[in-house]
């Protein structure tokens, strides 16, 4: 018999008793912190809910996975009448490719609003952005963790890389992260599959980087595919089609790891179309009790209960709920005793480095479709030798050689005819191109709130943003786009072009900090281990609860946070604390 | 280690990702894809230029990539492409900027040899492009650019070229970072 997931959503919930709508635990969300809690949380016993207001996604039903460009029929482009509806979605110039805009949301049937631009990317489906990310995979180390303490900035971390370190390696087993050991300590490593390859271009560039800069390094970059078989999950097949999901449940997905880990505990209940509107409190208990639901596709509401509730529906959905969720006892939003909720609002900001192409190589190739690139880790404010004088914090690259494609024609404007054909049939030149990733500091006046004129299509209040970027990150992407063009130029590549393409907050789609960790509840949200300072049993484990943004990829960061949270949640329920 | 070299594992989860491949392509039968393909297919009976603009752009696209020893621009229905391009995905900007395109090319035509462009011999037809090409060198956006960009697009991401121009690898399942290319070939790779 196989065992396939099974989904009892809307059979006999609707309707039902309090007691079939009562839980051990309810996740909002299944993206990659959803996932995470619905797999440690089943695991450890708890029948769990899993919420998500979007469609059920099962793998390996990707509609697109296998498909060529010739069967998409504007090929690289979403029909006039598709892009009305994505106008926002679109902002970042490939989530609307016809080969991936069925995995972000209708603009149309949810609006927000802009204060200030912030370019909001969002999947609602089951595997939430899961399916959707980049991949890359770093931990943070106590250059981030300590950063607000040291720099006197917002508030400090309630943890440090101790605390986490066990969890990230936790985290690495299961998801299965490639990459190499460095030996960096900004940058630690993990329990890692073996690294991809660098490319003859790139293995260059690395040897002669860190000849000129002192031992620079430039690393294969770690990414949450899978480089062999691991867990009941196929290694990676090279075709770099990853963000229409993979059929080989080749790199970490919620719908390919954690949902079916869930599944098999036979403790899983995932309800699709069930927008969380708000999470019910009890004054009596001092705890919240459940959460309220609009059916999606109904438009029905009711109520679903449990002990412990975790928050996991992305750093500005989490933070809505908790907005959205007022009582006497927190008129302006659940845990808001501080005032904090909504504010701190970070993203990393990038699209600026620089490109150059080599003379070398003409004789080489590549085979495969690489789903990964180089990373710089940083290098800047690292100690006093690397201290910079106009900013704090730093900024790492991503970057890859490739040898240019036939698209390289379409630059050219006037050639045409049998010999541009055959030129362009023929691979081009090696091109060598980074971009950086740079830190955001937490600022109280970047925040994100509730907006009750604007209605969603459930006639739901939506969310307007205002935040922006200030002179620090300004300061620092000067030195991101120099630094990158100084080491390509000493690195050897011709026509060096560096670039600052400008990017709005939310873009880079690495949202934090709206509902911040920290040691004081007068000042934070939620304490070291994510809980809601003032509701115990409310867990928020997603980009929400960072403290400061570092400048890696949070994503491993929440799997590890989430599964540290589901664990501390469990021991507080057997020692009858929740 | 390789994917395709790795532990005992890897017969099992290669097996299983063949299936799961193969139910993809199953399920790639579908109703619902079935349904785009009827969708192409009929949008491709369907024209939206008008048949005069359809024989100007026919005639352009297949100056700008000839048959050679390889297909050229008709062969792999380019015209019907932009047409289709124009329908429903172009803005109404592009849209404007490609019917001035295919009536500035009609002009020059007339203007050079008193007749329609596809009714001019192969060379006729590449002075005239060129002669456009030239004179809008510092246009932006010009209409040529539009007319060229969007030939070089439907032809590279066509079936035919992608299957058997370009070199189709559509599951590679390794990564080799450096190779002489004399042993893949001197053809890029389809994505």
């Amino acid at each position: 018999m196989t065992r396939g997931p099974v989904s009892f959503h809307s059979m006999f919930i609707q309707g039902a008793g309090t007691a079939e709508r009562t839980y051990d635990a309810i996740v909002v969300g299944s993206g990659i912190s959803g996932g995470w809690a619905a797999k440690e949380l089943t695991e450890k016993g708890l029948r769990t809910l899993v919420l998500e207001r979007g469609r059920d996604v099962k793998h390996p039903d990707y509609p697109t996975a296998m498909m060529e460009s010739w069967q998409f029929a504007g090929r690289a482009r979403l029909s006039r009448a598709d892009l009305a509806k994505q106008e926002k979605q679109d902002r970042t110039g490939y989530t609307t490719h016809p080969a991936s805009a069925h995995w972000f949301v209708n603009d149309v049937e949810n609006p927000y609003s802009e204060v200030q631009r912030f370019d909001w990317m969002r999947g609602y489906h089951v595997g939430g952005r899961s399916l959707l990310w980049g991949r890359q995979s770093y931990r943070w180390s106590d250059l981030d963790f300590e950063a607000n303490a040291r720099d006197g900035v917002a508030v400090d971390w309630p943890i440090r890389y101790a605390d986490i370190a066990p969890w990230y390696d936790y985290a690495e087993r299961f998801a299965g992260i490639s990459g190499s050991r460095d030996g960096l300590p900004q940058l630690p490593d993990g329990q890692f599959l073996p690294p991809m390859e660098m490319n003859c271009l790139e293995r260059q560039v690395k040897e002669r980087v860190a000849k000129a800069f002192g031992g620079r390094a430039m690393i294969i970059g770690r990414a949450a595919n899978l480089t062999q078989p691991h867990n009941g999950r196929g290694g990676c097949q090279y075709r770099n089609r990853c963000i229409r999901g993979c059929p080989y449940g080749a790199y970490f997905s919620s719908n390919a790891a954690t949902l079916p880990a869930a599944y098999a505990t036979g403790r899983l209940t995932l309800r699709p179309f069930s927008i969380v509107t708000g999470v019910i409190y009890d004054p009596r208990t001092r705890k919240a009790s459940g959460v309220r639901i609009l059916d999606a596709e109904t438009n029905q509401t009711s109520e679903y209960f449990a002990r412990v509730i975790f928050l996991c529906a992305s750093a500005i959905a989490s933070t809505f709920i908790l907005l959205n969720s007022v009582s006497d006892r927190f008129p302006s939003g659940l845990g808001n005793d501080s005032g904090e909720l909504g504010h701190n609002l970070m993203d990393h900001h990038f699209k600026v480095g620089a490109g150059g192409v080599s003379d070398d190589f003409g004789g080489q190739f590549y085979k495969g479709q690489r789903p990964n690139g180089i990373y710089i880790p940083r290098f800047r404010n690292l100690d006093a030798k690397s201290r910079q004088k106009d900013y704090i914090r730093g900024f790492g690259y991503q970057g890859s050689a490739s040898r240019d494609n036939w698209a390289r024609g379409i630059k050219e404007l006037s050639a045409f005819g049998a010999e541009l054909k055959a030129d362009l049939i023929a691979p081009g030149p090696w091109r060598f191109g980074i971009g950086s990733w740079g830190e955001c500091l937490p600022y109280r006046e970047n925040r994100m709130f509730l907006n009750e004129k604007v209605r969603d299509k459930w006639g739901m209040p939506t969310v307007t943003f205002d935040c922006g970027w200030k002179t620090n990150e300004l300061n620092m992407r000067k030195d991101m786009m120099n630094s990158a063009a100084e080491m390509l130029e000493t690195a050897g590549l011709k026509n060096v072009t560096p670039f600052d393409d400008g990017s709005a907050p939310g873009l880079c789609i690495h949202e934090m900090g709206t509902a911040r960790m920290g040691r004081d509840p007068k000042t934070s949200v939620l304490n070291g281990w994510n809980q809601v300072h003032t509701a115990p049993n409310v867990f928020v484990t997603d980009g929400a609860c960072m403290t400061s943004a570092s400048c890696v990829n949070p994503s491993l960061t929440y799997m590890a946070l989430t599964a540290r949270a589901c664990d501390h949640a469990v021991s507080e329920i057997n020692k009858r604390n929740l | 280690m390789r994917p395709s070299e790795s532990p005992e594992t890897s017969n099992v989860s290669r097996r299983e990702a063949i299936r799961r491949a193969a139910l993809l392509a199953g399920a790639a039968l579908s109703p619902e894809w079935l349904g785009m393909v009827g969708r192409a297919q009929s949008a491709a009976a369907k024209t939206y230029l008008a048949a005069a603009q359809g024989a100007t752009l026919a005639a352009a696209v297949d100056r700008i990539i000839p048959r050679t020893d390889t297909p050229g621009a008709a062969d792999v229905g380019v015209a019907a492409f932009i047409d289709r391009l124009y329908g429903d995905f172009m803005t109404p900007a592009e849209q404007q900027l490609l019917t001035q395109g295919l009536q500035e090319i009609e002009t020059a035509a007339k203007t050079a040899h008193g007749s329609g462009f596809s009714t001019l011999s192969a060379t006729q037809q590449d002075a005239v492009l060129r002669t456009i090409a030239t004179a809008q060198q510092d246009r932006d956006p010009g209409s040529f650019a539009l007319i060229r960009s969007a030939t070089i697009l439907g032809y590279f991401t066509s079936e035919q070229v992608g299957r058997n121009v370009l070199h189709y690898d559509p599951v590679p399942g390794a990564y080799n970072g450096c190779v002489p290319i004399d042993q893949v070939g001197r053809r890029s790779w389809t994505t």
